[in-house]
């Protein structure tokens, strides 16, 4: 098939689409979400999942959300109403969820490594005691739907759409969970009610927000007392470098962390 | 005088305003809708006197009456304006602002006050400054008006992000009450504007130091291969960072053409994945890891070092961001939440949230965390030490809190010891000691300062453990440190020759690395013990003057004359820094006369070679070098301000009249030949700071015995050409006298203590790094003890509340204070003289007393500044040297934290100086005189008795001469003089009266050469004359003969300054 027969289709401009963070090369950077659309790239038929990628990056999807069973969204595509795609993993049953939260309970690693945003390496070995899979075998285990004329499966708007689910993982693992029942308020609630510490969460708390200068003619001039600074831990001054997330970049051939150091040693003085 | 305020303006950067306390306070416009010019916001003008910035305008809101703003807190008026009646409303005001370089916050001038604002500012500049030396920064790419920049950005995670919540809570309103567009009164969010200002004095901060790096930096590696046709982004942005304003492409380095925005694009993704570091955000709560021991050891005494089953825990613990006093272990977060969430929202969850972010940094912490309820970590002695050593360091700089037992610190480390014994048969000599005087030198090698014994050696050396207990506490040995240490020992390595040697040793900071190991200890008896803890002077035998010498020495002066003594014979400069009045004078002259004239001395040691043995029990006395020497010793050179010339020379003739005193200054002072000649029967140069600095050629190419330096913070500003000077001219020996070693910053200390011995503080660089920043910004204990024992030899500072001190003082000391005047107050005394004088010769009878009357008052008013005679109410400056005399008084008074009473006669000579003092001082000044209403009066006296109330108090003797307590007031100073005893001291009960506790300083000014000496000297002369004085005021001077009223009035030559 000639792309000079078939006119390409372009999809309409969007504003206000949710658009994918990574611009360019994988979507998907960690290894929990990379593990959720494995398969995808050997599933993808055509130049579809390269669409699929550039509309998540245009902005196309319009809506995403989660919910126990399924992702559903709306993808702007070149007709003027957006299709409805829905990507569908079976949720677990309240009895399986319940093996599960003990075992998540029993056991603070993985609650802790969820809460500091990330997808604990072994959350599989706990789904597997339970006789589960917390991730699919593979995207043919999705259901994939989308409304619009494309009969392959998945189509460029479903592509869209995984790549920013993957990305929604990124950035908070717990939403894998959502996906397969319990989202993350309910698990923790769970997970507490299983650890014995039945508190209710209380109310969010928030600081004073400073006042309006009209209420603080009283103390106009005077600043609060400052407490002393207490001293730093003695680091090295090129001790950040050593802490940071890789950029991948370099330059010239070499690495951007260590081009940097010379200036952080010469920040930290003689 | 005028208040200064800062603001942080988005866009524009740090803005200066001010008020200007001598402007008419209404505004002459009713219209409030707008913003009309403030009625007395000072011009741009005035502000870019004050700090090179460039003009701008601002609109600020301000609390304000319907015809005027209300006065800031810092503004000092003459005449106060009445309290407001009515409640105050913020309305926008349009000032004068001035853009100004951050820099300019650390360097305030001296005649303004400055706000609240302005000191929040320069707080918030320090912690910029703070994050950028300490690497707390992360480069990243920006576009600023459609450009690409690259920009350091602040990093702000752990301790910092509690501080910058700090910082923004303490956010004085007026700091944000710039008007942003719209004619909202909310005004800009703190936090918001914080991070602005931030941002941008980090990103200047860090290319600051990048500039003054000793080597140049350039991030750029060399190219491999041919330079392509078009440069990647990532080149441009890092060579931009290294650039002074960070925007690229740089012009004529690297061509806009070759920027491609794709590339950028390409930059801008990875860099995201820095985005999340330390962006500053305080969670509701911080782990904290506190290393403790389970299983403390049964019997510390019998410590077995291999015990295997020693059992070390690291517990959890969770602590408030917002008030870190509130703490709780984690077993109450699993066992009690509901108590610990009325501090913490979900607790159990930021536990867990906490512990696993902490298991990224410190994977050991993984097994523990494999429970239900997790509460600690437990470890074996490696993993102790692992974490005491590194994990501890890793786990605060990734923001979370740390506990460590208090034995681990640098000072449980191990190191060596250096041990020296005082000669018991040797000869002390002037510039040091014989070498046999230190044969019993001796390394040893020690935990701290306990010196490890050949057994205990050999236990650490078979211990496999890296922790290990000795003598009750846990040492960590690292082998191969402990291999280097006896490698080193083995080497028998010398030891230092000379005393001066033993204590640069004992000033050695850990962190020098010529030897093998941090020296932690110097061990020494004897006199080098004293010295070192800083004891000599009390254990000292006391020095007696010699016979001639006409003053009897306090006892705590005979003790400061035999440590000056005994500093001088080892070759070590000395820094006398007394409490004022505690008389470093008569101590400074006593030495010289000791000196001088030391056969005449029967107390004074014999010549060297004899001397006697110093030992403890019997404290060393020091032979002076050259005192049974063929030849004198050379002059002695002592540099002071103009101010005190002549009070050198009359004490010196006062109270060693055997001292042959030259005053070298002035236009008519000798040079070359002449000079040297003259230098040839001198025993005490007497020279100014401007002076030597001038001359420094020539007197750096004559010998001196002594260089002495008096108000040594002349020197304090290692960079001013005084310092410099100073630093040229060679001496055996130098001493500095001042009262104030340290007035603002430690850097001070540095400079003096750097002039007396070179180098015993290191460069100014590492003793910024090592000592001013640690003690100032971080108030670092450690480093404030080190810099202790480090100055303690050669420092000796006595206070007035010292008891050894205070016994030995009289209750009221009278100084009589001399100043010169300056150039332009010597003339117009001159043109005053002769003008009255025509006047007085011309008239008789009634006329002629009011003459001769009306001329003391002016001649009085041209000394106490031109200003006040000329009535033009212009600048004060540095136009009187009483003026500048009485500051420098009264920065000592305040530094000392006492209270200062000042009279004088003139109603208007007090307005003057009220305003010009306070923002001089930065502090509030009293100001009593006959038209203050008596409750105010009653308010005002309370407050100054109050603890914390003003410090300075000026009174016209008139309305406060009498009837007033004021004991709170431990100095009173005559500004002007009445030539009345008794209401003088009238004046002086005010403060030295029942209720006093403390000794009272008075000082009378008195300029040499001008009718205030001359009066002061027919009162003396005459005590006839002086009832007659009590009796009549300042009559009976108009009964002299205009002969003798000329002889009076005449200025003479040694009135005026340089």
């Amino acid at each position: 098939m000639s792309d000079w027969y078939y006119p390409p289709s372009r999809p309409r401009r969007v504003e206000g689409g949710i658009r994918a963070r990574s611009k360019r090369g994988e979507i998907a950077q960690s290894w929990w979400s990379a593990r959720f659309i494995q398969g995808l790239e050997s599933a993808g038929v055509g130049g579809r999942l390269a669409r699929g990628r550039s509309y998540a990056r245009a902005g196309q999807v319009l809506d995403l959300t989660v919910d126990a069973g399924s992702a559903v969204a709306l993808v702007q595509g070149s007709r003027s109403r957006p299709y409805k795609v829905r990507v569908g993993l079976a949720a677990f049953g309240k009895a399986q969820w319940a093996r599960v939260e003990q075992a998540l309970a029993d056991n603070a690693w993985y609650a802790a490594k969820l809460l500091a945003g990330e997808m604990p390496t072994d959350i599989e070995d706990v789904f597997t005691a339970a006789g589960l899979h917390l991730f699919p075998a593979g995207v043919r285990e999705l259901a994939m739907d989308c409304s619009c004329p494309d009969y392959e499966v998945p189509c460029k708007h479903l592509a869209a759409t995984l790549f920013l689910l993957a990305e929604s993982f990124d950035a908070d693992p717990f939403a894998i969970l959502a996906l397969r029942g319990r989202s993350r308020e309910e698990l923790l609630d769970n997970l507490r009610a299983h650890r014995g510490g039945g508190a209710p969460p209380a109310a969010d708390q928030h600081g004073p927000a400073a006042g309006a200068l009209a209420d603080c003619l009283d103390t106009f001039f005077l600043a609060a007392p400052l407490p002393p600074c207490p001293p730093p831990a003695a680091t090295a001054a090129d001790a950040l470098l050593d802490q940071l997330p890789t950029t991948g970049l370099s330059v010239r051939g070499h690495e951007l962390v260590e081009l940097l150091r010379p200036a952080y040693r010469a920040m930290g003085g003689p | 005088m005028l208040a200064i305020h800062g603001l942080w303006s988005r866009g524009r950067g740090l803005l200066l305003w001010a008020e200007d306390g001598d402007r008419t306070v209404k505004s002459p416009s009713q219209a409030a809708r707008s913003a009309r010019p403030h009625p007395f916001a000072a011009p741009a003008q005035a502000l870019t006197e004050i700090h090179p910035g460039k003009a701008t305008m601002a609109t600020v809101l301000l609390p304000s009456l319907l015809s005027a703003p209300l006065d800031s807190t810092e503004l000092v008026r003459a005449t106060p304006r009445p309290a407001p009646r009515r409640p105050p409303a913020l309305l926008p005001w349009s000032v004068p602002a001035i853009t100004v370089d951050p820099v300019e916050l650390a360097d305030p001038a001296p005649q303004v006050r400055y706000g609240a604002s302005v000191t929040h500012l320069r707080e918030l500049a320090a912690f910029a400054a703070d994050l950028a030396a300490r690497g707390r920064v992360l480069p990243s790419l920006v576009h600023e008006s459609g450009a690409p920049a690259a920009r350091w950005r602040p990093v702000v995670a752990g301790p910092d992000a509690v501080r910058l919540a700090a910082i923004v809570a303490a956010m004085p309103p007026v700091a944000r009450a710039e008007q942003d567009g719209r004619a909202g009164t909310t005004g800009p969010d703190p936090g918001a504007l914080v991070a602005d200002a931030l941002a941008v004095l980090v990103d200047a901060a860090v290319r600051d130091a990048l500039a003054r790096s000793t080597e140049p930096v350039d991030l750029l590696p060399r190219r491999r291969g041919r330079r392509p046709r078009q440069l990647p982004a990532s080149e441009l942005w890092l060579a931009a960072l290294t650039t002074a304003d960070g925007r690229f492409p740089v012009d004529g380095v690297l061509e806009a053409s070759s920027l491609d925005h794709s590339d950028l694009t390409e930059l801008a993704d990875a860099l995201a994945a820095w985005d999340e570091v330390g962006t500053g955000s305080v969670g509701p709560a911080q782990a904290v890891f506190r290393l403790a021991e389970v299983a403390p050891l049964d019997d510390p005494a019998d410590p077995d070092l291999t015990r295997p089953d020693t059992v070390w825990r690291v517990e959890f613990w969770l602590r408030s961001a917002a008030d870190p006093s509130l703490q709780v272990a984690a077993e109450q977060v699993w066992a009690a939440p509901e108590g610990v969430a009325r501090w913490i929202n979900r607790p159990q969850e930021v536990l867990l949230a906490e512990l696993g972010r902490a298991s990224v940094v410190y994977p050991d912490l993984a097994p523990a965390l494999r429970r239900a309820r997790p509460v600690a970590c437990e470890l074996d002695v490696e993993g102790a030490h692992h974490f005491l050593a590194h994990a501890a360091g890793v786990l605060d700089a990734a923001g979370f809190g740390v506990q460590l037992p208090s034995w681990w610190d640098r000072k449980r480390q191990l190191g060596l010891v250096a041990s020296v014994r005082t000669p018991t048969e040797a000869a002390v000599t002037p510039g040091g000691m014989s070498r046999e005087a230190l044969a019993d030198f001796r390394w040893s090698l020690a935990v701290g300062s306990d010196v490890l014994t050949e057994a205990e050696i050999a236990e650490l050396v078979a211990a496999k453990a890296p922790l290990v207990r000795l003598r009750g506490q846990w040492v960590a040995v690292d082998p191969d440190r402990l291999r280097r240490g006896l490698e080193f020992l083995q080497k028998a390595p010398s030891g230092p020759t000379t005393a001066a040697e033993v204590l640069a040793l004992a000033a050695r900071h850990p962190d020098d690395a010529d030897l093998p190991l941090p020296v932690t200890a110097v061990h020494a008896d004897g006199w080098i013990g004293d010295l070192l803890s800083g004891s000599a002077e009390r254990t000292l035998r006391p020095l007696h003057p010699p016979a001639t010498f006409r003053a009897t020495l306090r006892p705590y002066q005979q003790r400061g004359l035999s440590w000056l003594a005994f500093l001088s014979g080892l070759g070590l400069g000395a820094c006398l820094a007394d409490d004022m009045g505690l008389g470093k004078t008569v101590q400074l002259l006593a030495l010289e006369a000791c000196e001088r004239d030391g056969g005449a001395a029967p107390n004074v040691a014999e010549p060297p070679n004899v001397a006697e043995p110093p030992n403890l029990a019997e404290p060393p006395t020091l032979a002076e070098p050259n005192l049974a020497g063929p030849t004198p010793p050379a002059p002695t050179l002592l540099l002071c301000p103009m101010s005190l010339v002549g009070n050198w020379q009359r004490e010196a003739a006062r109270f060693a009249p055997g001292l042959r005193v030259y005053a070298h200054h002035g236009p008519g002072r000798c040079h070359g030949d002449e000079l040297r000649e003259q230098l040839g029967e001198t025993d005490l140069v007497v020279s100014t700071y401007a002076t030597a600095t001038r001359d420094v050629d020539e007197l750096a190419g004559l010998t001196w015995h002594r260089l002495v330096l008096d108000e040594a913070q002349a020197v304090k500003n290692n960079l001013s050409s005084a310092a410099k000077a100073v630093r040229r001219l060679p001496a055996q020996h130098r001493i500095a006298l001042t009262g104030t070693p340290v007035e603002n910053r430690l850097a001070e200390l540095w400079s003096v203590m750097d002039v007396l011995n070179p180098g015993i503080l290191g460069t100014p660089e590492t003793f910024r790094t090592r000592f001013a920043v640690p003690v100032e910004r971080h108030r670092d204990p450690e480093a404030a003890d080190l810099l202790r024992r480090v100055t303690r030899p050669y420092l000796l500072r006595r206070v007035k509340t010292d008891p050894t001190v205070i016994d030995d003082l009289p209750e009221k000391i009278e100084i009589r204070q001399d100043y010169r005047l300056t150039a332009e107050q010597a003339s117009l005394y001159r043109t005053v003289v002769d003008d009255m004088m025509d006047k007085i010769e011309g008239s008789d009878g009634i006329q002629r007393r009011g003459n001769v009357l009306a001329a003391m008052a002016k001649l009085k008013q041209v000394c106490n500044h031109p200003a006040q005679l000329l009535h033009d109410r212009s600048a004060i400056g540095r136009r009187s040297g009483k003026v500048i005399r009485l500051e420098e008084i009264l920065t000592e008074v305040l530094a000392e934290g006492d209270k200062v009473l000042c009279f004088t006669q003139f109603t208007e000579f007090g307005e003057m100086l009220m305003p010009h003092l306070s923002a001089l001082l930065d502090t509030e000044v009293l100001f009593l005189h006959g038209g203050t209403p008596r409750s105010r009066r009653d308010e005002m006296v309370a407050r100054f008795q109050a603890d914390g109330g003003p410090s300075v108090f000026i009174l016209s003797l008139k309305a406060g001469g009498t009837g007033l307590n004021l004991t709170a007031a431990n100095h009173v100073v005559h500004l002007d003089r009445w030539w009345n005893p008794a209401v003088e001291n009238q004046a002086t009960d005010r403060a030295f009266r029942i209720g006093q506790r403390r000794t009272v300083q008075v000082r009378k000014f008195c300029a040499a050469g001008t009718l205030e000496e001359r009066i002061d000297a027919m009162i003396e002369r005459k005590k006839a004359l002086a009832e007659m004085v009590i009796s009549d005021g300042e009559g009976w001077l108009t009964e002299l003969s205009t002969a003798e009223l000329r002889d009076l009035f005449t200025l003479g030559a040694e009135a005026v300054d340089e």
